[in-house]
């Protein structure tokens, strides 16, 4: 490596060296001392030479020689062998580089102090540290009081373990956090998302921490509900689901024996078909009822009022909107079929509910007329009773044969008269139980009607709002206009759904919007 | 000027493919559980390589590669930190006082290293269109000597008008004395100095040929010594940007390490 020698005209004594941290005083009058400042920028100048004492052979005493550089001063050392020409002494001048290193110094102890002050302080430190709004559910006097009965810290310690210490237990906390500062390979777990300590302290209030399918893996409270974003807890995210749903590992370990738990992303791609199609659930219910007929066909009456039979007038939303009523038969069957038995008698009419009552009520028909009677104000109430006995038997013949007439007539055509609240000639209004039913003869001789099983809710696990939906009509999603069958499950497919629930359709299609996480059952015990 | 193109189409094309690749890996690694942790240590690494930068520059006789080589990954290195801060923010804004401070500190980092930039991209061309070279460092001795020759034109035992002398004494004595118009010669304007050069140019109704040669003398001083002010005004920008550079990033770093003891201490699984 070759020397690197100065430039000829190089002037050694005027060289301004950028990393000097002081300069002379005298430098900015263009005459800096030759010594300059020492590193701590104190003045070394003394004089303009340090006088060598030369001594010849045989001398005692010697001469002092004047060693300033260039030429040797005209007066040349004093006596004593002090320089003549003392340099006067200057004030050395900091350079910039230690104005920035003095900034950079005040800054750090600045950092320091503010944050010693602001963690010292308890009452200070929870505001400064909290990397945001705690959300309205735990916070506020309903919280404070929660946390008084469950003896919680009521700041920071009723979650975090070092939220009831100073910043010595914060660092004791950090460094025995898990994972530990540098255990990369567990930040690096795609599968981590198990409950941690923290969880400890969301279940001191939360009693039943595992709300979801018994055969998941236990996810941590905060993986889903993010703390610390304001008034309103941050809602869980399809990534959140994903995690775990998109996770072909995690739904091998959950299925169970027998059952594929599917890998799903999003709704509207990989989310499998509604199980009722693909299993070709049956409805069980009993009772028999053609939808195609009710609203398609030409032998339905009008309504009262003469609206013509629709959805609406048996499928009504309940009071939260979310769901449909039940269908009941006063509310949604009389109007047609009014348990009319007598033609001629509109007034007197079959009790619903019981067969037990309906054969009592025949069996007691003499009273049921006298007590007509009564109310119309006859004359004369015996014959009343008998003319009405006379025509029923003329009618259907015997107690027996009216009574069998009642439980197992399906005929569709009745009496061509004013029946009900109808008129005309119509489908028989009340042609017997059967039509409707399933009656069955007991073991004791006597008809039993089976009871009806009108199931709610077919989706279970999933949410739905009807009143979200009002601005479609029923049958975009329900088929009924071509089902015959009782048995037929008027649900739509999930196709039907994913039209307008996914990104081309423009709704939202989250997983929460038909779902939630928290198995209610479970919670509830 | 060839190299500075093939140096910078290098670097942008470097810091380009960085940011791609990292916000190809945010999408595909976001849902991590861990995932702040470890984009929060990358960040912090990154930094501290950044920092290291002005601790290359006191290690001159370490085999640490050119400076300029390190100020090249600095700069890239620096802007593509601002990429890997919004990810480990996830793209959303701080909250809470300190996590804003934080913030701020490292937003007040970044946008003073971008004037830095800027400054050392813009200022020395403007210096070497200006003319003349000036060691910082010599500036108050070369503006001593400048105000030293002024007074012996105007003032000196030779100088025998006092028209001059007046005019000195009042006009140009205050601007020989140190240096002026910073801020005016920042932003390049020469107003002050034309002013000046003007009334010089006035008084020479009121002089003879002699003193109408000291007055043209005293001229070019006053251009010299602006001229020397504005490289110090420019020079001094150039150091001063640096002022706030380098002890915020220590402030951050300070900040930086207890954020980094807070997020252990209060995450989930501190036992």
């Amino acid at each position: 490596m070759s020397e690197q020698l100065p430039a000829p005209d190089f002037d050694a004594q005027n060289y301004a060296r950028p990393n000097q941290n002081w300069v002379c005083g005298h430098a900015c009058e263009g005459q800096p001392c030759r010594h300059g400042p020492d590193s701590k920028g104190r003045c070394r100048a003394t004089a303009e030479c340090k006088p060598v004492l030369e001594t010849k052979p045989g001398e005692t005493k010697g001469r002092w020689r004047c060693t300033r550089p260039g030429e040797p001063c005209e007066s040349g050392p004093m006596p004593d062998g002090s320089c003549c020409r003392p340099i006067s002494k200057c004030s050395p001048v900091p350079t910039l580089r230690v104005w920035r290193r003095r900034a950079t110094l005040a800054v750090i102890a600045a950092s320091f102090a503010v944050l010693l002050v602001l963690l010292g302080n308890p009452s200070w430190r929870n505001n400064f540290i909290s990397p945001g709004e705690i959300s309205s559910a735990h916070s506020g006097e309903a919280f404070a009081a929660l946390a008084a009965t469950n003896r919680l810290n009521q700041n920071c310690g009723a979650c975090h373990v070092a939220g009831n210490s100073g910043p010595n237990g914060m660092v004791k906390a950090a460094l025995s956090a898990e994972p530990g500062f540098f255990e990369f390979n567990k930040f690096l777990d795609a599968h981590a998302a198990a409950p941690t300590a923290i969880d400890g302290s969301c279940e001191q209030c939360h009693v039943a921490h595992n709300f979801h399918q018994p055969n998941a893996a236990a996810v941590s409270c905060a993986f889903c509900h993010a703390e610390h974003q304001g008034k309103l807890m941050a809602a869980a995210t399809d990534a959140d689901c994903v995690f775990c749903h998109g996770d072909t590992v995690k739904m091998a370990a959950a299925s169970t024996a027998g059952s594929v738990v599917p890998v799903i992303h999003h709704f509207a791609e990989d989310h499998p078909q509604f199980r009722f199609i693909t299993e070709k659930w049956r409805d069980p219910d009993t009772l028999k009822f053609n939808h195609a007929l009710h609203l398609m066909g030409a032998t339905i009456p009008n309504l009262p009022g003469g609206a013509k039979l629709d959805c609406a007038f048996c499928h009504q939303l309940d009071a939260a909107g979310a769901f449909m009523k039940p269908v009941a038969f006063e509310n949604n069957c009389r109007v047609c079929h009014s348990l009319q038995f007598d033609p001629e008698t509109p007034q007197l009419q079959l009790p619903h509910g019981s067969a037990e009552f309906v054969t009592a009520f025949l069996r007691s028909l003499p009273k049921q007329y006298a007590d007509l009677a009564a109310k119309k104000n006859q004359p004369d109430a015996n014959t009343y009773v008998q003319q009405k006995l006379v025509a029923l038997r003329t009618q259907f013949g015997s107690g027996d044969d009216l009574e069998r007439r009642i439980f197992f007539s399906t005929e569709t055509f009745g009496p061509d008269t004013q029946v009900g609240t109808l008129s005309g000639s119509t489908r028989a209004l009340f042609p017997g139980c059967e039509l409707c039913h399933e009656v069955k003869s007991s073991e004791a001789g006597s008809p039993a009607i089976t009871k009806p099983i009108m199931l709610e809710r077919w989706l279970a696990q999933a949410k739905f709002n009807h009143a979200k939906h009002a601005n479609i009509s029923c049958g975009q999603c329900h088929d009924a206009v071509h089902s015959k069958d009782t048995a037929d499950i008027l649900l739509p497919a999930k196709e039907t759904c994913a039209t307008c629930h996914s990104p081309r359709g423009g709704v939202v299609d989250t997983c929460a919007t038909c779902h939630t996480y928290h198995n209610a059952a479970v919670a509830a015990r | 000027m060839k190299r500075f193109r093939r140096q910078f189409f290098l670097g942008m094309l470097a810091l380009i493919a960085a940011t791609m690749a990292a916000l190809w890996l945010h999408k595909r690694f976001c849902a991590l559980p861990d995932y702040a942790f470890l984009t929060g240590w990358i960040l912090f690494a990154v930094m501290l390589v950044l920092t290291f930068f002005n601790a290359r520059k006191k290690l001159p006789f370490l085999a640490l590669g050119k400076a300029e080589t390190w100020l090249q990954i600095h700069i890239y290195l620096g802007f593509f930190t601002v990429v890997l801060f919004l990810i480990h923010l996830n793209f959303r804004a701080p909250h809470g006082w300190f996590e804003i401070t934080l913030a701020w500190l490292f937003a007040l980092v970044s946008a003073s290293g971008v004037v830095g930039l800027f400054f050392s991209r813009t200022l020395p061309r403007r210096l070497a269109t200006r003319g003349g070279e000036a060691i910082f460092e010599k500036i108050p001795a070369l503006r001593h000597a400048l105000k030293t020759g002024a007074e012996n034109l105007a003032l000196g035992k030779e100088a025998k008008s006092p028209v001059i002398a007046e005019f000195y004494t009042r006009q140009l004595a205050p601007f020989f004395e140190g240096p002026k118009n910073f801020w005016l010669h920042t932003f390049e304007s020469r107003r002050p100095v034309s002013a000046l050069l003007a009334e010089l140019d006035d008084l020479r109704r009121f002089t003879n040929e002699a003193e109408r040669a000291t007055l043209d003398k005293l001229a070019a001083l006053v251009r010299q010594k602006d001229g020397l002010d504005y490289h110090r005004a420019l020079q001094l920008t150039l150091k001063l940007w640096l002022f706030v550079h380098i002890p915020l990033t220590y402030g951050l770093l300070v900040f930086t390490v207890l954020h980094i003891v807070l997020v252990f201490g209060f995450s989930g699984g501190v036992q």
